[in-house]
């Protein structure tokens, strides 16, 4: 990046059912664990982004950005509420880095936040009144037919899917945040109810209310606060939509991912450790694939050999990913990039990755026409 | 299901197929553009490739099981649990298009197997009404595409 952005704070919330909490009330306490941790008062922020995907439809709740940052004291500061599926939180951060880069701002604070353990939930598909959605394509169903796919294409087999999450449980049984902290076994995950063949229960990722934030800052404010850990990419892409889609080379996957290769100057190889948007066990190893972490097709085979567990070649998810943690959707993409900046603080206990220097978050939101409608990437150093 | 009970029941989405032959075969209703060359389903009302007017057409009747999937979750619209869905390569117009697969065909699904359009009973409307959904189901061998179906 040519004007470089630091990650001057983080927080976060557990990631569990909280019937009992609201919405502004685990916003808050996010941000507030954030302004605590970058040691700024809320007179400091320049700018906040707010993302949450669901509380226009389950609660009838719009513009709550402006709330959450009242809540915590910021009630003049410019608010933008962002909404894009899973990467809400992500395409938050994304703008706050634009702000940040162009010099309107010393430092701007991002919150994604999502309450959704709530019985009005029901199913969740791309949009209540696509045609896709009208006859039957839900989000479990999207990621099954890549599996399926995957499987007569490549050879991958169910165990490997499987494996996905294993390793993903067993990781999250390190991170105190996390909502799943005990071990599956291979077994366990095929033998858990069917959701769409080949996916089953424990190969999808739980619902969670949660939040996470994160305050991006200027070099000049970097340096006062001492924080180190620099932003190298943040980038955000949409799908093409093109017809046929390749269901398992998935183009706007891959070309998301070298964009922000290209903006760090990095390539895989020089990864440290990766979130990435493990939704379902497929979407793990379709998006191994993409980021060039190995070959296409072998995804199944790489996480069967243990290359992408804690102490592997290239860790992937060691914060249990989504697959532990559950996935609020607005804070997901949020809480992907607070995990790496613990990371490459050398601060994440149990799960840290030794000496990690580098690090990436992937995530992907919304479905269409077999493409994604939104890809971002994250690429941070230490 | 006799074509008096099919006709009972109003279309989900109207014009998403049309009958191309007296036997019960449907065709996909998409679009054409004249200017560029790209195919739609459904039915583009502007191309997004070129902004130009893309024409009705037929953009398929069969093509091959590009994937599938059996859902075993709770059906919304009152689909049949399970229900079948997948995507198939259409011949005509090489358009990958998703849909529902006949839910007599849940238990012999295959990648790569031949799939014909039709039109059924499946599932209910915003109403709660009973409708006719697009399917795609496995393709008939000719012996079996004679009247009295
Ligand atoms: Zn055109």
């Amino acid at each position: 990046m040519s004007t470089p952005v630091y990650v001057a704070g983080i927080g976060s919330t557990a990631f569990a059912r909280q019937p009992e909490r609201s919405l502004l009330d685990l916003a808050a306490e996010a941000g507030r664990r954030a302004l605590a941790d970058a040691g700024l008062a809320p007179s400091e922020i320049g700018l906040g982004a707010f993302a949450n995907a669901l509380a226009g439809k389950l609660f009838g709740d719009l513009t709550v950005g402006q709330n959450a940052f009242a809540a915590l004291g910021m009630a003049r500061l410019p608010v933008v509420n962002v909404e894009n599926a899973c990467t809400s939180g992500s395409t938050a951060f994304y703008l706050a880095c634009l702000a940040v880069r162009a010099g309107e701002v010393e430092c701007a604070m991002v919150i994604g936040a999502e309450k959704m353990c709530v019985p009005q939930l029901g199913l969740l598909s791309s949009g209540d009144s696509e045609l896709d959605t009208l006859l039957g394509l839900v989000t479990p169903a999207s990621f099954a037919m890549r599996a399926r796919r995957h499987m007569a294409e490549f050879g991958t087999t169910a165990a490997q899917l499987a494996q996905v999450s294993v390793k993903n449980r067993r990781h999250g049984m390190l991170n105190p945040l996390a909502q799943f902290r005990t071990e599956v076994t291979v077994e366990e995950v095929l033998a858990s109810p069917m959701i769409a063949d080949p996916l089953t229960r424990l190969q999808s990722c739980p619902m969670a209310d949660g939040a996470a934030a994160l305050i991006v800052c200027s070099a000049s404010m970097a340096k006062r606060l001492g924080a180190r850990v620099v932003v190298r990419a943040a980038t955000l892409s949409t799908g093409n939509y093109d017809n046929p889609q390749d269901m398992v080379r998935w183009r706007t996957d891959r070309e998301g991912a070298y964009q922000a290769y290209e903006q760090a100057g990095i390539g895989p190889e020089d990864l440290d450790v990766v979130e990435c948007h493990d939704a379902f066990s497929i979407a793990e190893i379709l998006h191994y694939e993409a980021l060039g972490l190995c070959a296409p097709g072998e995804g199944g085979r790489l996480v069967a050999a243990g290359a992408t567990a804690l102490g592997g070649r290239v860790p992937v998810n060691v914060s249990g990913g989504l697959l532990s943690r559950g996935h609020p959707v607005g804070a997901t993409g949020v809480e992907q990039i607070v995990e790496l900046t613990r990371q490459l603080r050398g601060t994440a206990g149990a799960r840290q990755v030794p000496g990690a220097r580098l690090g990436l978050a992937h995530c992907m939101g919304g479905d269409r026409a077999a493409d994604t409608k939104s890809m971002t990437v994250a690429v941070l150093a230490a | 299901m006799s074509a008096t009970a099919r006709d009972e029941a109003l279309e989900l989405v109207p014009g998403l197929v049309e009958r191309v032959d007296a036997s019960g075969r449907y065709g996909l209703v998409g679009s054409l553009c004249p200017d560029c060359g790209a195919s739609a389903f459904p039915r583009a009302g502007c191309c997004p490739q070129c902004q130009g007017t893309p024409q009705r057409r037929v953009v398929g009747t069969a093509g091959s099981l590009y994937t599938y999937t059996v859902v075993r979750t709770r059906a919304p619209f009152g689909l049949p649990e399970p229900y079948a869905v997948g995507y198939v390569d259409l011949d005509e117009s090489g358009l990958r298009v998703f849909g529902l697969i006949d839910p007599a065909a849940v238990d012999a699904l295959a990648v790569g197997q031949r799939m014909e359009v039709g039109l059924d009973r499946l599932g209910v409307d915003g109403g709660g009404r009973p409708c006719l959904r697009p399917v795609f189901r496995p393709e008939r061998m000719a012996a079996d595409t004679g009247v009295g179906r």
